[in-house]
């Protein structure tokens, strides 16, 4: 079978900072995948392995930025076999309508394919909605927060938690999927998973017009901290692992 | 004006008509779950077939939406809401603004990066759409009538078969009233070393909890015990953060506790700027410690 699987590239949290007039920097951090979009990619690459003779093409869309080689790598040495990257500072903060359409473009140009694969939600907004909206401009049907997936005779079987209940499910092909972290650990890669992710095929693009934005930022900003004593121990130091427990027990 | 309110469960019907109430005229309740009256203008309520998911009734509830003249959709972050209201604003042209928490003039206050950043928002289309988190409005508010029309299940022309459900086993957690609680994160490298953790709280009588992976990751908790943006938000007196980094993602849902405590054996880990008393050490060594000196 022929799989896709959707990922975000945005900044590293850790690698955020507050400017003194309260607004988020993100210009000095690291572009990552998105960390549920890992189990995604996880996920997708245990359904080909399972699979003899799929493909896995992963999709994306980002600013410039996300047009990052150690990045791009990264997805490459996850037991993906070629990214098509739309990368440009037009299609940066997309709202997941915006998103899903170019995502779509992207889908036309990666060739036949049967399940789409989306993580639960990206770092930023963890919308949820991406992938339903892609479902939309594809026009096929689409599931949410699968902790198992298979393909058995032509069709795709999934399981997932709701609330309180849980929900075997089949469905057939073509379809978005979107997984639940759960579904898999995301691998580690090796040297050589790294060294082969080089020399696999990148195909990186710009936007071909800006897309129409449905909502509007009006502000991002730190919130406000609560301010914590700090009184920090170290249990290495004789006597710190005694001053810890009476500073507990003033506590309670 | 009218608003339209997608929600499954009781609680969550109560909460965003009271909400959509102060918004609009009319309101509309579309439910998939029991019927829920006195909280709406009207419920319109859709049996789901038992071999269909809940996600699939999108022309029903789009086709209830344009009858209904609203511009303004409410929605409850449920795993099936959540589906229904992308596939309602796709119909819509319009994107679903997530994760809110506030919402005053059309403007949506939302989480950003975990809790790292506040982000408000506004729809600029005809129709706005919000996922609305629980809490945001009181549902005691809600008012309405006795009327329950029922909907028809409209299959779309592609779609899932369920083919078996099953009760999810339930917790008996209970975070939200606890007073004190002791949450365990990834620094327990095995399953038997949360009994440290265990003995520790019922001997100072607090609720144990825990960050994402050890609820989704490894499934050593239960999904109710962890807390975070995504998870409990919780507000004890005292919060033992024990072998837990201090993502924001986790942070955000114990930032308002009284006082919080960190054992983490990592002097530079983030949870030490977020908390009063902390202790640089194996929590291995810390916890029976504690546990023997309280
Ligand atoms: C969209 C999104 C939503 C999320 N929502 C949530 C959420 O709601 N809740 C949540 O918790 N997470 C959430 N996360 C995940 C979050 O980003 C972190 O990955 C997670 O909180 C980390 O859990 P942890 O602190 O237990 O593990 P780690 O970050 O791995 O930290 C483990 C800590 O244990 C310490 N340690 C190791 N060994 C020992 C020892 N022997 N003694 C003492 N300390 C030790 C280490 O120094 C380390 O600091 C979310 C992530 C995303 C992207």
């Amino acid at each position: 079978m022929n799989i896709l699987v959707a990922c975000k590239i945005v900044p590293d949290d850790q690698d955020i900072t507050v400017a003194s007039d309260g607004s988020l920097d993100s210009s000095r951090a690291h572009e990552i995948v998105s960390q549920y979009d890992l189990n995604a990619i996880e996920a997708a690459a245990q359904l080909k392995e399972a699979n003899e003779g799929s493909t896995l093409k992963a999709i994306s869309v980002g600013p410039k930025k996300a047009d990052d080689s150690k990045t791009k790598k990264d997805i490459l040495s996850r037991g993906v076999d070629e990214l098509y990257l739309m990368a440009d500072d037009s299609l940066a903060d997309l709202d997941s309508r915006a998103t899903a359409t170019e995502l779509a473009k992207l889908v036309n140009k990666a060739g036949d394919w049967d399940v789409i694969i989306v993580g639960d939600g990206s770092a930023d907004d963890y919308a949820k909605q991406t992938g339903v909206q892609l479902a939309c401009a594809l026009d096929v049907p689409y599931v949410a927060g699968a902790t198992n997936l298979s393909f058995q005779e032509g069709n795709l079987e999934i399981q997932r938690n709701l609330e309180s209940e849980s929900e075997d499910i089949e469905l057939a092909v073509p379809a978005v999927v979107s997984v639940s972290p759960e579904i898999a650990e995301p691998r580690i890669a090796g040297m050589r998973d790294i060294l082969k992710a080089g020399k696999k095929p990148q195909n990186v693009e710009a936007a071909e017009e800006k897309p129409e934005e449905s909502i509007e930022t009006v502000s991002i900003k730190a919130p406000k901290q609560a301010d914590r004593k700090q009184e920090v121990f170290d249990a290495s130091d004789g006597e710190g692992l005694d001053k810890f427990v009476s500073a507990v027990k003033e506590v309670l | 004006m009218n608003a339209f309110v997608l929600a499954e469960t009781e609680n969550g019907a109560r909460e965003l008509c009271a909400g959509a109430r102060q918004i609009a005229d009319e309101v509309t309740l579309f439910t998939f779950g029991n019927a829920v009256t006195g909280v709406a203008d009207k419920c319109l309520h859709l049996q789901i077939p038992e071999d269909a998911i809940a996600d699939d009734a999108y022309p029903s509830v789009n086709e209830s939406f344009d009858a209904s003249g609203a511009k303004v959709v409410l929605a409850e972050p449920t795993v099936r809401v959540t589906s229904l209201a992308g596939r309602l604003a796709a119909h819509a042209n319009t994107a679903a603004v997530p994760g809110v928490n506030a919402l005053k003039d059309g403007v949506a206050t939302s989480v950003y990066f975990g809790g790292t950043g506040v982000k408000e928002s506004k729809p600029e289309t005809d129709v706005s759409v919000y996922l609305i988190s629980a809490g945001t409005f009181d549902g005691t508010q809600a008012t309405g009538t006795d009327t329950v029309e029922e909907v028809e299940f409209k299959a779309p022309e592609k779609l899932a078969v369920k083919k078996g459900t099953a009760a999810l086993p339930k917790s008996d957690i209970d975070l939200a009233s606890a007073d004190k609680i002791v949450a365990c994160g990834r620094g327990f490298a095995k399953e038997e070393d949360l009994q440290l953790a265990r003995d520790f709280a019922s001997k100072i009588g607090a609720e144990v909890a825990c960050s994402r992976p050890l609820s989704e990751g490894v499934n050593w908790f239960p999904r109710e015990a962890y807390v975070g943006v995504s998870g409990a938000v919780v507000k004890p007196d005292v919060y033992f953060a024990v072998g837990i980094s201090g993502q924001m993602q986790h942070m955000v849902g114990c930032n308002d506790s009284g006082t919080v405590i960190a054992i983490n054996s990592d002097k530079n880990a983030p949870i030490f700027k977020q908390c009063d008393v902390g202790i640089v050490g194996d929590l291995k060594d810390v916890l029976p410690a504690l546990t023997k000196a309280l």
